[in-house]
């Protein structure tokens, strides 16, 4: 058991001692208010202890308190590897690269969106193509795909989607340099060309919120919210078909560097490489293709909301203000100067379901269907305890399959709509799967970055339509 | 019974798929992880897609084999509901799939990927059992 090794340092601190294990080289730490330590399940934080063995790994591991069992490393947590030690892990990146969330700003009211939502919604989901094998509408040739790939949302403004105000306002401006399609695979391309502009399934979504709570005004005011009961947007997701396959394509290419390099690892599922060979900095350049992608799928897809409440609302998205409050990745490996011990160090940050909460950074962080979520920002004291990053979400607490024992796809539709919530999904189960009593409660998620200082809370929001792939 | 489902991981979804000999549980895990993508019962199985898989071991040409169907969803635009294993020893196999082009009505959940989380792919008297975790 691991869990009890756990040793409380303050209300929102745990350290997990490398003495516990003697492949450990460095400490792991916990960010957790005492409900979602007691919540907490034991695989999550062994997973933490399997990380803390790695080459490199720079002190401490983190697990966020939306951390949950996931592949190799738990999902919400974040790993710094030295630059020149450590390893490039496509397995702690996982599966689904840059997925990630953009929120949109109107300067709509809830009163003023209230009665459309049963329009605005179906419109929504018209206009978003979602569910497994949703079919995009611009479907790239490969030598566009190319573009995309190397410059990102640049790619999109050129295109129409998207204008220059949107890059500020994107964790990378949108696009991350050193991108090299030629690291990628032909079914990775194959499968990227279709999918752009396509939001998945699963846990991804779009939701319009109102503003609940403002806690702080003036750094609100900075991102363009004002008033409560102001409506946002918040867009989930990530890199579709295309990034998936790149993660599978290079955790067999870095399995085979484990043995190559004779890395010792205490899970497969940690597949990695030394950070200056050719298979780490394969993935990296790969990778970041990847993020670039879905930075770009986020953008595509913005400008199609945009375009949608101009039908619904009869106005241009500019007199909305339509602008992007902020974009960001969860799942990304960055290359970033950290202070190690009083000394500046270049790492290799990788971040799995967490975000960078750089100082004064917005964060923005998703509730459950039908539940709360947040704009928070970076602080200095993220530098200092968890390598500038905070939590994701509100973390899992059922399996799917729990889930849909549990729950019907129409009950949860009608809890719904009994909260005012107007939703739309492809099927039923979608909406069972992911009903909001299977995540964790978002507000002791929120209690734990806030009162440890990794991200301040600066906006609330509450949902008033969901779309769901 | 051809596969069942394990209600293990948070996140995810696990199976365990049986078979009596290679080619039944190759077609069975396939059809485990098509009922988690489509509603497979609505799939109709009228057009065939004819593909070769490799592998080094049974146990990677398995892996092999659901990571090339995830990708074929997304590169034919096609659910499948029908496997087929035309040909198969321990390091290739030759499957027809049997489905339509997709209808979004018809949809599941997307699978990212298959992981190694608790990946077994066993022989025993009664024949073949794997067991795979898969990432949606």
């Amino acid at each position: 058991m691991y869990k009890e090794k756990l040793k409380k340092i303050n209300d929102y601190e745990w350290i997990l001692p490398k003495t516990v294990r003697k492949e450990m080289k460095v400490d792991g730490k916990l960010i957790a208010n005492k409900a979602i330590y007691d919540a907490m399940d034991d695989g999550a934080i062994q997973q933490l202890s399997n990380v803390c063995c790695l080459p490199g790994v720079i002190e401490p591991v983190i697990a966020l308190p939306d951390a949950h069992f996931g592949y190799g490393l738990p999902m919400g947590a974040v790993a710094a590897f030295d630059a020149e030690q450590g390893v490039i892990s496509s397995g702690l990146c996982g599966f689904d690269i840059n997925c990630g969330i953009n929120s949109i700003r109107t300067n709509l009211t809830y009163n003023e969106v209230k009665d459309k939502l049963k329009e605005l919604v179906p419109a929504l989901f018209n206009a978003v193509p979602c569910g497994v094998g949703s079919k995009g509408k611009l479907r790239l040739q490969s030598n566009e795909l190319d573009e995309v790939l190397v410059n990102g949302c640049e790619w999109a403004v050129e295109k129409g989607y998207g204008v220059k105000e949107d890059l500020k306002h994107i964790e990378e401006n949108g696009k991350m340099d050193g991108a090299d399609p030629s690291k990628v695979s032909d079914l990775a391309k194959k499968r990227g060309c279709p999918q752009l502009g396509t939001l998945g399934a699963g846990n991804h979504f779009l939701e319009i919120q109102k503003v609940s709570d403002i806690y702080d005004e003036e750094k609100a005011k900075e991102m363009g919210i004002k008033d409560k009961d102001q409506v946002l947007i918040m867009l989930h997701c990530g890199s579709r078909g295309f990034g998936h396959q790149v993660a599978s394509d290079y955790l067999k290419i870095q399995e085979k560097a484990v043995q190559k390099y004779n890395i010792w690892l205490p899970d497969r599922q940690l597949a990695c490489a030394p950070a200056n060979s050719q298979e780490g900095q394969d993935y990296f350049a790969a990778m970041k293709c990847a993020v670039n992608y879905s930075f770009t799928n986020r953008l595509v897809m913005t400008q199609w909301i945009r375009e949608t409440f101009e039908k619904v609302f009869g106005k241009s998205w500019e007199s909305m203000d339509m602008h992007t409050v902020y974009g960001i990745c969860h799942n990304v490996v960055k290359l970033e100067e950290h202070t190690v011990n009083g000394e500046k160090k270049k790492l290799f940050v990788h971040r799995k379901g967490a975000t960078r909460s750089f100082p004064g950074q917005p964060v923005l962080l998703a509730g459950s269907m039908g539940t709360a979520s947040y704009i928070l920002k970076g602080t200095d004291i993220a530098m200092q305890k968890s390598f500038g990053s905070s939590a994701h979400g509100a973390g899992r607490a059922m399996s799917r399959h729990g889930a849909l024992r549990q729950f019907r796809g129409n009950e949860i539709q009608r809890e719904l709509a009994e909260k005012g919530i107007v939703s739309k999904a492809t099927s039923p189960k979608s909406l069972a799967e992911e009903a909001p009593k299977a995540y964790k409660d978002v507000e002791s998620v929120i209690d734990s970055v806030h009162g440890s200082g990794i991200s301040l809370k600066v906006v609330r929001m509450e949902p008033i339509g969901v779309m769901k792939g | 019974m051809k596969y069942k489902f394990i209600d293990e991981i948070k996140s995810d979804v696990m199976f365990e798929a049986y078979g009596k000999n290679l080619k039944e549980v190759f077609a069975n895990a396939a059809e485990a992880m098509f009922s988690v993508i489509c509603q497979l019962d609505k799939v109709k199985a009228k057009e065939a897609e004819e593909f070769e898989v490799k592998g080094e071991d049974a146990e990677s040409l398995m892996i092999n084999w659901l990571q090339s169907l995830i990708a074929i969803v997304d590169v034919e635009e096609k659910f499948f509901s029908k496997f087929e294993i035309v040909k198969i020893d321990e390091t290739c196999l030759r499957a027809k799939c049997y489905g339509e082009s997709i209808r979004p009505e018809l949809g599941g959940t997307v699978v990212k990927a298959v992981t190694m989380y608790k990946y077994k792919f066993e022989k025993n008297e009664k024949g073949y059992k794997v067991r795979v975790s898969l990432d949606i």
